[in-house]
């Protein structure tokens, strides 16, 4: 019987020159420090041999256009490769000198879609979505020198309203669980992106956090507090800059209501810098 | 209709460099077949990313367009 090995959700841009760039040194500082943090959680990650990695984050308009925005959207097919944007912002040169390419999990992801599909989730399938910041910033920094295990991309559509809801997040991720638990495989699961950053994606508002409500945020995931965060609103989530927070829904709703630990958490004022990890069965 | 068309020329910008090369060079002709109200237009022309934010275009294009994004 499969589980679910490592759980672990953390902020996504982990590159000191965006921040040295925007906030300054103190901004440099906060992230490096936070890497380190990653790294280490990075060991327990590999530690607990996986053997897929799911990874729930968002997109920047960098991979879907307004041609169309999957609500939720899970990657398959056998490799996945890394987005390359030529004269990139610094978001994206974190890509910079990582593997062109990374296996996928077929048979997870095809599980996760197929048996989704039967449940009444209507996602996305992609065979060609590459991988930006949000993905492969985490998971470099995780792995290291390492091979990441094969991945399970999965997209939330964070930025471009109508944004699917907290709770339907956590559903999805209930499901995630559900396939897991039926197949064979030791795997781990993250959520990328957040805290605060971005309030109602105003570009007059770059640059201010809300920390009253991140602090609630990590409040409410300390205690396992998951009815409450389903009950976040997608108005809530745009006032307070918490877009990507519905990434982290999902990955709640892979370990179910259990309390998270603080591994990092940092207010920036541009935006507050988390991450977390969950304890897994 | 109108933020549909402010973002399909941002996303356009920001991923297609003749495209943008030639919006730097004239932005009025690069936008000539373009169905934009006289707001959308005059705001792509002279660049105003915090109206162009304010009708409706994505924050994350704008500050992603190599070149002309920044904040």
């Amino acid at each position: 019987m499969g589980k679910v090995v490592y759980a672990a959700a953390m902020s996504h841009v982990l590159y000191p020159d965006y921040y040295e760039k925007n906030v300054g040194p103190h901004g440099r500082a906060m992230v490096e420090e936070l890497i380190a943090v990653v790294r280490d959680m990075g060991r327990d990650l590999l530690a607990a041999r996986p053997d897929a990695l799911v990874v729930i984050a968002d997109d920047h308009l960098n991979v879907f256009s307004f041609d169309a925005i999957p609500a939720l959207c899970v990657r398959i097919g056998r490799s996945v490769e890394r987005m390359v944007q030529d004269d990139a912002i610094e978001f994206d040169r974190a890509l910079d000198g990582l593997p062109q390419r990374y296996p996928l999990h077929e048979d997870l992801a095809n599980r996760i879609l197929e048996e989704g599909m039967e449940a009444g989730f209507d996602f996305t399938a992609s065979w060609s979505a590459p991988l930006d910041h949000a993905f492969l910033s985490p998971v470099s920094t995780l792995c290291g020198a390492q091979p990441a295990p094969p991945l399970v991309p999965f997209w939330v559509n964070c930025f471009v309203s109508p944004q699917p809801t907290a709770r339907r997040c956590y559903a999805a991720g209930r499901h995630i669980a559900r396939v897991v638990g039926e197949g064979p495989w030791r795997v781990a699961v993250i959520a990328t992106g957040g805290l605060s950053h971005f309030p109602e994606l105003s570009l007059a508002r770059v640059g201010t956090s809300d920390v009253a409500f991140d602090r609630r945020l990590v409040d409410l995931m300390e205690s396992g507090d998951h009815e409450t965060l389903c009950a976040l609103t997608t108005k809530e989530l745009d006032l307070t800059g918490s877009h990507e927070f519905l990434n982290w829904m999902v990955l709640m709703g892979v370990v179910g209501p259990v309390s998270a630990r603080v591994r990092f958490f940092g207010e920036m004022g541009r935006i507050d810098l988390a991450a977390l990890e969950w304890e897994t069965a | 209709m109108s933020r549909y068309e402010v973002n399909v020329l941002l996303y356009r910008l920001k991923k297609d460099p003749a495209f943008r090369g030639r919006f730097r060079d004239d932005a009025r002709a690069a936008l000539s077949a373009a169905l934009l109200t006289d707001e959308e237009r005059e705001a792509f022309v002279r660049w105003d990313a915090r109206r162009l934010n304010e009708l409706g275009g994505s924050l994350h294009l704008l500050i992603s367009i190599p070149g002309l994004g920044g904040h």
